[in-house]
């Protein structure tokens, strides 16, 4: 095939007209949800309701219904909580990273990643607070004074998440509000009925798609990006030092950090391919989402999942390099131990399946594409699985390991955080633009009228 | 502007004090209006309005009023207000008793036949922990788990409560005075027919003259004792050798040489208290002697866990030990035997049995160099003719001057022989016998199934069981009479020469119960209305007045001396034992090993926990891990790992074990050190109709046993195994790895978590453990700086015998609930001490490792830096503090521990065991009020004790001194019979304890993490012929 590199792809195929995009973004929130959006919402909406119920019988219970065990303090909720916060970053790096670098494909999928950061990190901060022995007394975790004098314990990495993880969720809700706001405007000037009107105006904040608005509205769009970046790499790091600041083998890891981020953007990458594939199909969207940016995105897969094999195999390096026998026995043991299955399943799914994205056709094909997505979200999960589960059931002495097994709560509590991240995306596609209307209108064709007419490549 | 500057002076003139304070240019210029309109209180036209008749009537006064009472009525009305009874303080203070102040009272521990002297801490007229007596000669202030435990006996929920009637199985309650006048009239009426009491051993001069008094009333009354371990094979072996006596007690603290064949001295044969005290006097690392144990049995016990060399053996071949041991020391000229040995030979039996010659080379060398200073004990299930052969083996080496003749055990009445109970039986089942009387006791699970014991109770006049809770025999009995617990009850005894020992009550019986002698005394008394709560207690004065008192010349009058005893809780009387030796040629042709050695030899051992089921109620005991499998809530067939394979089943699978037409099915476990071909089987099991603890929990090995025993009664060869394709989870709180894993062999060893020498390394370089020390490595942060008194601990190694005595203890400090089997099985057990336990080696001969492993109060603790919310901190005397309020159950501190020191509430565990068994309000009473019911979702770990710190430093106050490291001991350190743990003021460079915590041989667990531990354990050193471990 023959490829021209002086000139950049079309981000909108088809050569949709303004108003045909405009129409076909909108057409979701017009229509009324047919058969298919009740089937895919009471899905989710199931197992959101077994999670609900399993999370009712462990607080009325106790974590006693779950399997954490003496040795193995976390178990599931702390690698669900790591999972979902990787899967939230996705959305900031595409919205915010790939914004300052000028990388104009990912206004197609920008608001969805978004939307998906939010709803991702959502699920995850359920986990912290309800993975406690007490969750009602999640509020000691929050620096109040008080007549007792009591203060929190600012050398615990816990309490850096707590920060950490709500200023990111505010700050990517606030990016995504911003711009949403264009759009909710659009939405109300199209919308005829008053319900939605009234709802679409409080929203749209009195904006009148003015040259003085636009004008605000892209420097503080352009600031908030550059708020949100540290943000991308902030979280995780922060996040990784949950278990690189303790001194457990396995855990106790300068490469964490790096490791961590990577890890969070291949498998927040993954499952915004893993969506998108099914919303530009449902939504009739291929000319807005085109295969091209599930190409670029699996790409970003590619890259990142080998650089989680470096730090895979860093790992191991390290662990004999150092010359710690405790350092290097985990990993033997993680590797030929007990949980192996899980280690190699990490392995395969995040080192060795996304290898196939080195030939186009499979980076262009969507069946193989959706497969390995799915295996790279398993893996990553899995990920999170080995690094807490194997390296506490196992740590110094020998009289205190154990094997953590799960419990069907564990697995119910799981399944209900996929309920309802997915019940709020589907509750979302039906709510608000899923790709933004004003942005994907800026680079379409035509768009940006230049000294030859918009026509630059013929 | 002049002009305002010299008005504001003169102002300033006028009034000196005050400043000039101004709102307007009119006040400033002093306009009349506004000095006129200062003048008024309010503006005007303010209160123009105003009119005191429109106002509310309510006054400020009643307003507070009803402000103050629905507030009060708020309050109370929220609140889950409950009229939890009377609370009455005490109007008249009783004169013993100070609020907040425990009071020590001695008594007798019942809860095994050894009888040992015991402290019981009260308060507030509750019993809540149990130490030994100081002053009894033979426990000396400590006292093992069962004693320990037997705190939760007493407040069992499921004692019985008030006497029952049975009818065809179903009990009601009947009252006592009807079920006594009942059974006076059963008895009464005997018309010559027998009756039978039936018993264990009495150790009680005032209940054995009870019962001879019974005797005397009814004429007809038989006695018949039994229990299910005892050293009647061993005494009359004895008896066969030197013609008289008793098998003396053995200077475990003087012997060189030890030679256990079968016997567990250190764990359940004998007095284990006494056993592991003087043993441990020989292994002092302050005097660098040591004795050497040698253990030659068939699997592994406590006391194979302590030997320096060990070989396994069946325990039919024995005898032939014994023999080719006596030939091969003859025949090197070390001995001087009566006996012909030439048929056996040492080389030979080594070879048969596989057994290393390098050991029995050295065995036999010690025992030639060490003459006199050696001893060789048969275990109590060994056949007559080992113990025979093994007396003579002492006799000939000269050891006798290793027998105490300071003291004997003394017995009151011989256990009935197999003869004796079977004509009890024949006599039940002819209709000879008017009433059967179990005497707190439970035949009917402990007889061996082929004497008929329960079937034949049916055909009994009248069964009436006297017992503290339901079991097997009580659901047989027609009357089911209640008794008193040990802590509620008055005795005496006497197991020992030279001592006796006091029982009194410090509680008032909780329930309708009875002390058990007062039964008896009602029945003598013949009328059910002689009852009274005192009848027993003058009985017992009486008869130390008349009986006891008149033999010890005692100056006092008899009041003084009875209250001085009963203080003292013992009284040493000057009978002297008599120990006569006559060697008896005859005894010699008993000698001959000619056993059958066929099939697979069971060997039924007492349980280290439950005993012979007398503890299997009792959920500190069934959740304490087994001493050498850390198995809890079970037992098992412990078999070795080429018996296994041979047998084609592995660790779980269900085996059926078939002796004659006795069978049982019951899980394998492979134990490491097990002879092969041999099964070993715990009793006090399976237990039936015996409560919600007890219920169902394990196998019961009382099936296999047989009266017709060609060994002994807990010895049978020619078992056959079938494997019943079944499978059942065993509860361990240790994971079992395999030995052949090359990951993670010895990494106790090679992590330093356990390090060993031997003696002979250590008397050449005493620096050989403080060599492979760690330099201290640089902090993060600021040392604090530890200059007052400092906490710590020290553990020796070379003591402890890792029996977990100490476990429980802490547990009853500590308020630590029981998590039943389903929460060990998923490693949740809560104890907050816990005895690691590692093999080295290979799986037949394993070198085993025992290390008592607690919170280490880390300087630079781990935890407590990753704690969110400072739950868990440190205080400046160097304690690691768990603030439970605080505690949000992150669980973050027990990852980031390296030692896995802490304790999570998964649950309310007291909730969560048992459908809420522990949350009985009666199981409230023996809580520790000094200590903190933890709740669900918190973390907690061991405390150092600090609620005994905190009350040591009080009374220091109070006395105006300076608390002192001395001041304090810890619950485990008051219970460890070897005496392996100290603990004390690291800073106070006199005491006894900066010895052992600046020892030679101590070492940090994980050292080189430099989170700087406060417990130091004392490096063990192993007896053996070389200077490698």
């Amino acid at each position: 095939m023959n490829i021209d590199y002086s000139q950049e792809m079309p981000t909108v195929a088809g050569r949709l007209t303004l108003a045909q995009i405009e129409e076909l973004v909108a057409k979701p929130m017009d229509t009324k949800p047919d058969k298919k959006f009740y089937i895919a919402l009471s899905i989710s909406g199931t197992l959101l309701m077994i999670g609900a119920t399993m999370l009712a019988i462990s607080l009325y219970y106790g974590t006693g219904m779950w399997g954490n065990n003496q040795p193995v303090g976390w178990a599931f909720p702390i690698v669900n909580f790591v999972f979902w916060v990787g899967i939230g970053h996705a959305g900031t790096l595409i919205s915010a990273i790939l914004f300052l670098l000028r990388q104009k494909w990912r206004t197609g999928i920008a608001r969805f990643a978004e939307a998906m950061t939010i709803f991702a990190v959502i699920c995850a901060g359920i986990f912290p607070v309800i993975h406690t022995g007490r969750p009602w007394l999640a509020g000691y975790l929050l620096p109040y004074p008080n007549q007792h004098g009591l203060w929190v314990n600012f050398t615990s990495p816990l309490l850096w998440d707590v920060f950490a993880v709500s200023t990111y969720l505010t700050v990517s809700f606030v990016f995504w509000y911003v711009g949403l706001i264009p759009d909710f405007a659009t939405m109300r000037d199209r919308s005829s009925s008053k319900i939605k009107k009234t709802i679409y105006s409080t929203f749209s904040l009195g904006w009148r798609h003015s040259n003085r608005h636009w004008t605000h509205y892209e420097k503080a769009y352009m600031l908030l990006a550059g708020f949100a970046t540290p943000l991308v790499l902030s979280v995780h790091t922060i996040v990784s030092f949950d278990f690189a600041v303790s001194i457990l083998p396995g855990w106790h890891a300068t490469i964490f950090p790096p490791y961590f981020v990577a890890g969070a953007i291949f498998s927040g990458f993954a499952m915004v391919v893993t969506v998108l594939v099914f919303v530009r199909k449902i939504f009739d969207l291929q000319h807005i989402i085109t295969i091209d940016h599930l190409e670029k995105m699996n790409k970003i897969i590619l890259a990142t999942g080998m650089m989680v094999g470096y730090a895979y195999a860093m790992e191991f390096f390290i662990a004999w390099y150092s010359g710690n026998p405790v350092e290097s026995f985990v990993f033997i043991n993680r590797a030929f131990g007990p949980y192996a299955w899980a280690y190699w399943i990490m392995v395969s799914c995040n080192v060795i399946f996304p290898q196939f994205f080195w030939f186009r056709k499979i980076r262009r094909s969507i069946p193989i594409m959706m497969v390995i997505v799915i295996f790279v979200n398993v893996g990553m999960w899995f990920e999170r699985f080995v690094i807490t589960v194997t390296s506490l059931s196992r740590d110094f002495l020998p009289s205190s390991w154990a094997y953590y097994k799960p419990t069907l709560v564990d697995g119910g509590i799981l399944l209900g955080s996929f309920g309802l991240f997915f019940t709020l995306v589907i509750l979302f596609t039906k709510a608000l633009p899923v790709v933004s209307i004003s942005e994907i209108k800026a680079v379409a064709d035509g768009a940006q009228p230049t000294h030859h007419g918009g026509e630059h490549h013929e | 502007m002049s002009d305002i500057k010299s008005d504001n002076t003169q102002n300033m003139d006028s009034d000196q004090l005050e400043p000039n304070y101004w709102r307007s240019f009119e006040a400033l210029y002093n306009d009349p209006t506004v000095i006129e309109a200062k003048g008024h209180e309010f503006k005007e036209g303010v209160t123009d309005d105003f009119s005191a008749t429109g106002m509310s009537n309510l006054s400020r006064r009643k307003f507070l009023a009803l402000l103050g009472a629905s507030a009060a009525i708020a309050g109370t009305a929220c609140t889950d207000y409950r009229d939890k009874g009377e609370i009455v303080p005490y109007n008249i203070k009783p004169e013993e008793i100070t609020v907040g102040k425990p009071n020590f009272y001695a008594s007798t521990c019942t809860a095994c036949a050894n009888a040992c002297g015991i402290l019981i801490k009260t308060r507030e007229g509750r019993p809540i922990k149990v130490d030994g007596n100081p002053d009894h000669p033979v426990n000396k202030g400590k006292i093992c788990a069962k004693g320990q435990a037997n705190i939760l006996n007493l407040y069992d929920p499921e004692r019985l409560k008030t006497p029952l009637i049975g009818r065809n199985s179903s009990f009601n309650e009947v009252s006592w005075k009807d079920a006594d006048s009942d059974i006076i009239n059963a008895l009464a009426s005997a018309n010559g027919k027998e009756i039978a009491i039936v018993t264990n051993p009495i150790t009680s001069p005032t209940t054995s003259k009870v019962i001879e008094d019974f005797k005397s009333k009814y004429p007809a009354t038989k006695v018949y004792s039994y229990s299910l371990f005892n050293d009647d094979i061993k005494n009359s072996a004895w008896q066969k050798t030197f013609g008289s006596g008793k098998y003396p007690l053995i200077k475990w603290n003087e012997a060189k040489v030890i030679v256990a064949l079968e016997s567990d001295f250190l764990g359940v044969d004998g007095n284990k208290i006494e056993n592991s005290r003087l043993f441990a006097e020989g292994r002092d690392v302050e005097t660098k002697s040591f004795n050497r144990l040698y253990c030659i049995d068939s699997t592994l016990t406590i006391t194979g866990n302590n030997s320096d060399y060990r070989l396994r053996l069946r325990p039919e071949a024995q005898i032939e030990f014994v023999m080719s041991l006596m030939n091969e020391l003859s025949s090197k000229g070390a001995l001087n035997l009566s006996v012909n040995t030439s048929g056996y030979s040492l080389s030979g039996f080594a070879t048969k049995y596989n057994l290393n010659k390098k050991v029995l080379d050295q065995l036999v060398k010690d025992l030639a160099s060490n003459k006199g200073k050696a001893i060789v004990d048969a275990g109590i299930s060994l056949s007559e003719n080992v113990h025979v052969a093994v007396n003579l083996l002492n006799e000939a080496l000269g050891n006798f001057t290793m027998f105490r003749s300071d003291s004997v055990v003394n017995i009151f009445a011989e256990n009935s022989s197999v003869q004796e109970i079977d004509s009890l039986i024949q006599k039940i089942n002819d209709g000879n016998v008017a009433a059967v009387i179990h005497f707190d006791c439970n035949p009917v699970y402990h007889l061996a199934q082929d004497f008929g014991y329960k079937k034949a109770l049916s055909k009994a006049g009248l069964v009436v069981t006297l017992s503290e809770r339901e079991n097997e025999t009580t659901f047989v009995s027609k009357y089911v009479l209640p008794i008193n617990h040990n802590f509620e009850s008055w005795g005496d005894a006497k197991t020992r020469t030279g001592v006796i020992s006091l029982q009194q009550p410090v509680i008032a019986p909780l329930n309708s119960t009875r002390q058990k002698e007062s039964i008896l005394l009602t029945w003598i008394n013949g009328k059910s209305d002689s009852f009274n709560e005192t009848l027993y207690h003058e009985y017992l004065m009486k008869n130390w007045e008349v009986s006891i008192y008149q033999t010890l010349n005692s100056k006092l009058d008899f009041k003084r001396f009875w209250f001085g005893a009963l203080h003292d809780g013992i009284v040493l009387t000057n009978d002297i034992p008599s120990i006569s030796r006559s060697f008896n040629n005859a005894v010699t042709g008993l000698l001959s090993a000619n056993v059958s050695e066929k099939g697979f030899a069971v060997i039924i051992k007492e349980s280290y926990n439950v005993a012979d089921g007398s503890f299997s109620h009792n959920g500190w005991m069934q959740e304490l891990p087994h001493p050498v499998s850390k198995i809890s809530w079970d037992n098992y067939a412990a078999v070795s790992e080429k018996t296994c394979k041979d047998l084609g089943v592995e660790n779980f699978d269900m085996i059926e074990i078939k002796i004659g037409d006795r069978k049982l099915s019951l899980p394998v476990f492979m134990q490491a050190g097990t002879a092969d071909n041999v099964v070993v089987i715990e009793s006090g099991f399976g237990r039936q109709n015996s409560g919600t603890v007890a219920n169902e929990v394990g196998f019961n090995s009382n099936l296999l046993m047989s009266k017709n025993s060609n060994l002994s009664q807990w010895i049978y060869s020619d078992a056959t195994i079938t494997k019943t394709g079944d499978s059942y989870k065993l509860a361990s709180s240790q994971e079992h790895h395999a030995f052949d894993d090359p990951k993670v062999q010895d990494l106790h060893k090679s992590r330093h978590i356990i390090q060993e020498a031997t003696v002979a390394a250590y008397v050449k370089n005493p620096h050989v453990i403080k060599e492979k020390h760690h330099e201290d490595q640089p902090s993060v942060y600021d040392p604090h700086p530890y200059n007052g008194l400092k906490w710590g601990m020290a553990i020796d190694l070379n003591k402890c015998t890792g029996c977990g005595d100490c476990v429980v203890a802490c547990n009853v400090e500590n308020n630590i609930p029981v998590v039943g089997k389903d929460q060990v099985l998923v490693s949740r057990e809560m104890q907050w001490l816990r005895i690691d336990r590692y093999y080295s080696g290979t799986p037949e001969d394993p070198q085993v490792s025992m290390q008592p492993m607690l919170c280490q109060h880390c300087d630079q603790a781990p935890c407590e830096n990753v704690c969110p919310v400072v739950a868990t901190n440190h205080s400046p005397d160097g304690l690691n503090q768990m603030v439970y309020n605080r505690c949000v159950g992150t669980r973050y501190c027990s990852n980031n521990c390296p030692f896995k020191v802490r304790r999570f509430n998964f649950f309310n565990f007291r909730d969560h065991f048992r459908d809420s068994f522990q949350e009985n309000p009666i199981l409230a009473l023996m809580h520790n009020p000094e200590v903190t019911v933890r709740s669900r979702g918190v973390m907690e770990k061991c405390t150092f004790c600090v609620q005994r710190i905190s009350e040591g430093r009080a009374d220091a106050t109070h006395e105006n001194r300076k608390l002192k490291g001395s001041d304090i001991t810890t619950a485990c350190q008051d219970s460890c019979g070897s005496n392996a743990i100290y603990f004390g003021d690291i800073n106070d460079k006199e005491s006894e304890f900066y010895k052992y915590r600046n020892h030679e041989l101590g070492y940090y667990v994980l050292e080189e993490l430099n989170v700087k531990p406060n417990v130091t354990y004392i490096a063990k050193l192993r007896n053996i012929h070389s200077e490698e471990v």
